[in-house]
């Protein structure tokens, strides 16, 4: 098998949460998160701007056996479908990969981490910052 | 499209070559800056590898997979791209190359993306490839164009490819059932035509249109450079005025008309 290098950065050209963030500051926020974890940072795939692609997403998970992890540059960049999001999950961690979100500073490394991701992603869906 | 006679006869061949091929190569129009260029992209490649200064910055770019491994292809890249854009001769030179088409097909007032792109395909290196995409699926207006410079011969492989637009709508249309860039690559791979440009031509191409790359076959190493241009008045989408794109040509008619305020006071 081949050598594994780094982690693949995950950005997007679609708002979240009503936010938007320039690509190249989102590049900017991922560069420092690797450079904080000493994690080597992999040129960022963007995600398309149609709503509902995870075309790109998908690129990077068959990439996945050739890489450490990837690291989005937000949690909220996931599919909004659970039994998809929970696809991803299993797949990173079968690949003996981790999942990192810049924005949020969270690492998905084991089974154990995904409800925090989950608690985030839900809670997020119902209740309202004002 | 462009049946008026305010376009002279070469510019309406020009704008149809665009509009049914989804590309134009010309020669370019400043041959003097493009070898200044490609003379500054091997220096700077010369100075990260520690290399005195070749005589002959052709070959040295061609062949720079005999000096520099994958693992720090990038490394290399970076120092040539940060280079070439910290020169204050370097985008206005970038301009020039295509001047003349560009303002055939975009318009002559016009903003300019703020760093000029560079890739390097070394053979047989998978690393840096470019999926299949559009620019506009990533955050680019439809309104903008692309001016794709090679540094060496470019051919098959070592070239881009672009689907035609005589196909692309349909292939697009079935987008959406496809799971990934390469199922979409393998989909559209018949159709797809890699571009041929002799070092000392440019392209400009329609990048709502699919194109990528893939790994190169051909024995030398690929140099590339490209940059977006689009009319400044015409509609902005996620690569923003301001932060991607800076005005090169604005006109003082333009500059007037936004300066203008009608007279006030009226309370009628």
């Amino acid at each position: 098998m081949a050598e594994r290098t780094g982690h693949r950065g995950y950005i997007g050209a679609r708002p979240l949460n009503g936010s938007r963030t320039p690509q190249h500051v989102q590049n900017i926020v991922i560069r420092d998160y690797a450079r904080r974890k000493n994690l080597q940072y992999l040129l960022s795939a963007a995600e398309h701007t149609m709503p509902g692609s995870y075309m790109v997403l998908e690129d990077i998970l068959d990439e996945l056996p050739q890489l450490l992890g990837l690291i989005l540059y937000s949690i909220f960049m996931l599919p909004p479908d659970e039994a998809r999001r929970r696809e991803i999950y299993d797949r990173v961690l079968r690949e003996g990969c981790d999942l990192h979100a810049a924005v949020e500073e969270i690492t998905l490394a084991s089974r154990k981490d995904i409800q925090t991701i989950e608690d985030i992603l839900l809670v997020n869906k119902y209740a309202t910052i004002l | 499209m462009t049946d008026t006679d305010f376009l002279q006869a070469d510019e309406q061949a020009l704008a149809q070559r665009f509009i049914d091929d989804g590309f134009v190569t010309t020669p370019s129009d400043d041959r003097a800056g493009l070898d200044r260029i490609q003379r500054r992209a091997a220096e700077l490649a010369a100075d990260y590898l520690k290399l005195p200064h070749s005589n002959d910055p052709y070959a040295m770019l061609d062949t720079i997979h005999t000096r520099v491994g994958v693992g720090d292809l990038n490394g290399l890249r970076l120092h040539v791209f940060n280079g070439l854009n910290a020169e204050p001769w370097f985008r206005p030179t970038y301009f020039r190359l295509a001047r003349s088409t560009i303002e055939t097909i975009v318009g002559n007032e016009l903003c300019m993306q703020r760093r000029v792109n560079l890739s390097i395909q070394m053979p047989g290196d998978d690393s840096s490839l470019l999926a299949t995409h559009s620019d506009v699926w990533s955050g680019d207006s439809p309104f903008e164009v692309v001016v794709w410079v090679p540094l060496v011969d470019v051919h098959r492989t070592k070239a881009m490819y672009l689907l035609p637009p005589s196909v692309n709508g349909e292939m697009q249309d079935r987008m959406a059932e496809l799971r990934s860039a390469e199922e979409l690559y393998r989909t559209i791979k018949p159709h797809a035509t890699f571009i041929e440009i002799p070092y000392g031509h440019v392209m400009l191409f329609n990048q709502t249109l699919m194109h990528g790359n893939r790994v190169n076959e051909e024995p030398g190493t690929r140099w590339s450079m490209n940059c977006r241009f689009k009319s400044i008045m015409s509609p902005y989408a996620d690569k923003r005025f301001g932060e991607f794109f800076e005005p090169i040509l604005l006109r003082p008619a333009t500059r007037v008309g936004m300066q203008y305020k009608l007279p006030g006071g009226f309370h009628g």
